[in-house]
């Protein structure tokens, strides 16, 4: 029975993933086919704006008369010159009368104005850094449901306006058959049904009977929706040919309208957002076969991919349900019915609050986001684990230089985790053996003033730790800092703290040893006064010694609240980012880096978002692979 | 009598209403403090009382400086932002880069608004050939020197050695020249003085190029051979010195000043030209306020309407005597007031030959290998060659990760 469920839910799963996949990937292919017809009216135009060299004082105009008279069907079009800000022709239906081009622009049209300007800037920017980055042909969505596209005018090797075009709403939408994926959703159920009977209550035979049906089904479905999308792209690519052959054909009459005749190129018309042709039109207007198929090809093979991936989870679909999985979480739900009730509104908070932007930010880590593509959906910056790859896979961590000296290369991953390992373990030692030892002494009975010696022993803690990275920074100055002056005072030779590695660390590492001793002082002070005065009592009626007092009774009483704090304590020096930024920030050229520093100068100073976010995750797995494996060594969260 | 009356009061509502409707509220968020403010917000009732408004109201909000830019870069965009804004030009990149924050006035630029600014500082505001907002004032390094220790600042860079050699007692602590020099914000007078930089004209980063070298030649040079310059300089060390009397000539800007002491008797000069560079002027960098005016902003018109105004040669005059600014409007320097003021005539004679900082967003990921080259020269553990080369090829390596596309 519950392979039946199973198999009915990852059917219902995989046909309906399928089927939106599919009607999704038709209303891409409709939508693509308007832009593409929509691109090639414009750069057709536009190459006959561009040829045509202006002799009358009526500019433009009349190019723009006859194109439209020749080409009925037209969507209305405008040329805009950024020299002298003007609107040079016009088949808009408003531009008539006294506000018939050519004329200056408008207030009100500001953004035709901005547009061309950035279009031009555009060009330029993918000019001059040699890579397109930069949008060159601007489509946007009307609200109204048509298209505003604007592609650049060159003259002589230099944009000097734009000409837009607005497309009317499209109209209809295809949806793709649903009768297909109703019979792909019950055909396996029904044949389950009837092949159970015979099959009997054996669960190997009805989970491999159900794997095979809904194998099949899907296969099934699958054929279809390749077939179906192949047919779409076909269409699509003739449209797109029949669009380009009716240009060349119309645009010779409306150019020797206007008394010009110069060669056109249609092939460079059916082109991408960089101006760059797709060249599956030839110059002759008709299709280039060979292309084409190896454009179906790939199209095929990503559309497989996805179906693939559809499958294998309608599979753990139905191996979950199948199983007695969701039986069991059923069950458990509806047991503890109050309790999930109580904890929803703290699940939503986190789930705002912390879940959301981690996952965001492991999403992030998948594509290679930087500053100039924010506004980007993930989908198009996808690069995969190629961050990851980048990080961890480069181990070149050293090279011998010319003289025979070792160098080290700082920005490399492995020598910043080794450093940061370093740093951790060294804070924490002193941390733990100075916090030790003074909560040892503060805690000896009969001390006096030792309110005071508590409060002044927390100070470290309770000042800013960033005003403390501050004024340290400033006693390690190499001529006027305290430091050194009282090592002078001692007869010693000063020494120039942030020039070498070694010195640079012992700067930070000071600083953080004194900023983090109180916290395990307090731990060990609260863990010491909870150890029962009569123990020792007993040892030292027993002979044992000082030492082994503290050997045998005082450590194994500390490790329940010193272990948890040594883990706190790992994590926070292991991104302790205040410290190294303010205090070495790095010095010298990057060596004293730890992992959380370098990820924020990817993020914020070379503005690669993507790369950044993957080193945060590769953070993150440490932290987590060390607390679980601290915890379970050590089971330091059970009570002796 | 009275529904006549009545008619008439609702008239004049309708008459009031119609006129309340067309004022807009202009908001502008700004980074001053103490007088700079006072003066600002002045201005801005100058103009809410002037027939300039046309019943627009202009509201100031003082934004805390070290959160500025982070607010605009995440507010803006999304539609919370100001009206206008005013800021530095050096995260103008960046922005226009993230789109729908800074909107370019090229539109309303008209001719007599472009020739009122000193010409260098509208470069400043203009990225990749597009105006995006108006200079309101300028920041440019200068030399400020102890008017006891030194009578006649030096000229060039030879004078300059000369003078300072004789104030120098490294043991003692007293030097005859202290600046940032290991801040390449500091080192760039020198850079641009050779005719380095940091991007040549196709925004390609040169931050090797031979016109570098020699630069950073001539700083090691002053620190090791002439021993003129105090070792790891900070902006605290620094000002401490120039208040105690032990540094005689400092290269610093308008913010120094704020923090000199009240017995130093200091004076301002021009920056001494190269000899090493053909007798060539120091070139500092500027960093240009400008007003701009952001895209989501529903009242663009009666936005840079205030934005001409602030730029314009009464305001300049209130912010130049009263905010002690530094305005890009050239004509408020012939006005009798602040001709007479000797601070605002030695940055002008500077801005001159200052050249704009550069706004392009890849800046950011200039400074810290700069930085590390700086230091890297300076503590002698590589020479300038090597260690520009080596800074060259992380920014070259930065930018391409930044600009490379699938």
């Amino acid at each position: 029975m519950r392979f039946a469920v199973g198999l009915a839910v990852g059917s219902a799963l995989a046909i309906g993933l399928a089927y939106a996949l599919l009607a999704a990937e038709r209303r891409q292919a409709s939508s693509a086919r308007y832009e593409r017809l929509a691109v090639v009216r414009l750069r057709a135009l536009t190459e006959a704006v561009e040829k045509f060299r202006v002799p009358s004082e009526e500019g433009l105009q009349p190019l723009l008369i006859a194109w439209k008279a020749r080409l009925p069907g037209s969507p209305p079009a405008r040329v805009v010159a950024t020299q002298g800000i003007r609107l040079e022709a016009s088949t808009f239906p408003q531009d008539v009368g006294d506000k018939a081009a050519p004329r200056r622009l408008e207030r009100e049209e500001k953004p035709l104005f901005d547009q061309a300007a950035r279009l031009r800037a555009a060009v330029e920017t993918n000019r001059s850094e040699g890579a397109l980055r930069a949008e060159e042909i601007e489509i946007t969505k009307k609200p109204s449901g048509g298209l505003r596209l604007a592609c650049p005018v060159e003259r002589d090797g230099a944009v000097v306006g734009m000409v837009q075009m607005e497309t009317p709403a499209a109209s209809g939408r295809i949806r793709p058959n649903a009768a297909v994926a109703l019979l792909s959703f019950a055909a396996p159920v029904a044949l389950f049904f009837l092949l159970s009977r015979v099959a009997g209550e054996r669960k190997g035979v009805l989970a491999l009977l159900a794997v095979v049906l809904l194998a099949g089904a899907l296969a099934f479905y699958a054929l279809h929706s390749l077939r179906v999308l192949e047919t779409d792209r076909r269409e699509l690519e003739t449209a797109v040919a029949e669009e380009t052959r009716a240009q060349a054909a119309a645009l010779p009459s409306v150019l020797a309208a206007v008394s010009a005749s110069p060669a056109i190129h249609p092939e460079t018309w059916d082109s991408d957002e960089f101006r760059r042709p797709r060249s599956l039109v030839k110059a002759d207007g008709n299709l280039d076969e060979e292309r084409l198929r190896h454009e179906l090809g790939s199209r095929a093979a990503q559309a497989g991919k996805a179906l693939a991936g559809v499958g294998a989870l309608a599979m753990a679909m139905l191996a979950f349900v199948g199983f007695g999985g969701a039986a069991r979480l059923g069950a458990t739900l509806c047991k503890n019915r109050e309790a999930y009730l109580y904890i929803t509104p703290a699940i939503l908070g986190m789930i705002v609050l912390v879940f959301f932007p981690f996952f965001y930010g492991i999403a992030i880590s998948f594509t290679d986001q930087t500053i100039y593509t924010t506004s980007k959906p993930l989908s198009e910056i996808f690069v995969g684990l190629t961050n990851y790859a980048q990080i961890l896979g480069d181990f070149h961590i050293a090279r011998r230089a010319a003289d025979g000296a070792l160098v080290f290369n700082y920005l490399n991953f492995y020598w910043t985790f080794l450093f940061t390992v370093v740093w951790t373990i060294c804070n924490v030692t002193i941390g733990v053996t100075v916090g030790l030892m003074l909560a040892l002494i503060l805690n000896t009975p009969g001390l006096a003033l030792r309110p005071a010696y508590r409060v002044l022993l927390i100070l470290p803690w309770a000042v800013p730790n960033y005003i403390t990275a501050l004024i340290w920074r400033g006693m390690f100055h190499q001529q006027f800092g305290v430091i050194n002056q009282m090592i002078q005072i001692f007869g010693g030779q000063p020494v120039s703290w942030f020039e070498k590695p070694f010195t640079s660390f012992l700067t930070a590492l000071t600083t953080n040893g004194w900023l983090s001793f109180p916290f395990m002082m307090v731990i060990s002070l609260g863990a010491l006064q909870s150890i029962p005065g009569e123990i020792y009592e007993a040892a030292r009626v027993e002979g044992a010694t000082r030492w082994q007092q503290f050997r045998a009774i005082t450590l194994p009483s500390l490790k329940p609240a010193l272990i948890p704090a040594i883990i706190i304590s790992v994590v926070w020096t292991f991104n302790m980012f205040n410290i190294i930024y303010l205090v070495t920030a790095g010095e010298p050229a990057g060596s004293t880096e730890i992992l959380i520093t370098q990820a924020y100068k990817f993020a914020f100073q070379k503005y690669r978002y993507g790369y950044a976010a993957a080193y945060s995750v590769v953070i993150f797995l440490i932290l987590l692979i060390y607390g679980t494996i601290q915890n379970r060594a050590t089971k330091a969260t059970e009570a002796i | 009598m009275k529904p006549f009356r009545l008619a008439l009061v609702a008239v004049a509502f309708a008459f009031a209403g119609a006129l309340a409707a067309e004022a807009a509220e202009i908001v502008v968020w700004h980074a001053y403090r103490a007088e700079e403010k006072e003066a600002f917000e002045k201005v801005v009732a100058q103009y809410n009382a002037s027939p300039a408004a046309k019943g627009n109201r202009v509201t100031t909000l003082a934004v805390p400086y070290d959160a500025f830019a982070d607010k605009i870069t995440a507010a803006v965009p999304r539609g919370k932002g100001p009206d206008i804004f005013i800021y530095a030009q050096d995260r103008l990149g960046g922005w226009i880069e993230a789109g729908n924050t800074v909107d370019p006035i090229d539109f309303f630029l008209d001719k007599p608004t472009r020739d009122r600014f000193i010409p260098t500082t509208l470069e400043a505001v203009t990225y990749k050939g597009t105006v995006y907002g108006l200079p309101l004032n300028y920041k440019v390094i200068t030399m400020i020197y102890n008017k006891k220790l030194v009578t006649t600042p030096p000229k060039t860079s030879g004078e300059l050695v000369a003078t300072a050699k004789k104030l120098t007692n490294q043991k003692a602590g007293r030097f005859g020249l202290a600046y940032s020099y290991a801040d390449f914000y500091y080192h760039a007078c020198l850079m641009n003085g050779f005719g380095g930089g940091v991007f040549d004209a196709k925004n390609r980063p040169v931050l090797n190029s031979p016109q570098n070298v020699k630069a950073m030649e001539l700083l090691m040079k002053w620190f090791e051979k002439d021993g003129i310059l105090p070792a790891e300089p900070s902006t605290a060390l620094i000002t401490s010195l120039f208040n105690d009397g032990k540094a005689a000539i400092v290269f610093s800007g308008p913010w120094f000043l704020g923090e000199i002491a009240k017995g130093v008797d200091y004076g301002l000069a021009l920056l001494p030209t190269l000899d090493e560079a053909g007798g060539k002027p120091m070139r500092p960098w500027m960093t240009v306020e400008g007003v701009f005016v952001t895209s989501p902003s529903k009242n663009k018109d009666a936005a840079y309407a205030f934005a001409k105004y602030l730029t314009d040669l009464p305001a300049a005059k209130v912010l130049a005597i009263e905010g002690r600014q530094t305005p890009s409007n050239k004509a408020v320097y012939n006005d009798p007031q602040v001709a007479r003021d000797t601070v605002l005539q030695a940055f002008r004679k500077q801005v001159d030959v200052a050249v704009p900082m550069p706004n392009l967003a890849e800046m950011t990921m200039v400074w810290s290998p700069a930085t590390t080259a700086m230091n890297t020269i300076t503590k002698k553990a590589a020479t300038p060659q090597a260690a520009l080369d080596a800074a060259q090829k992380k920014v070259e390596a930065d930018i391409a990760g930044l600009r490379k596309r699938p």
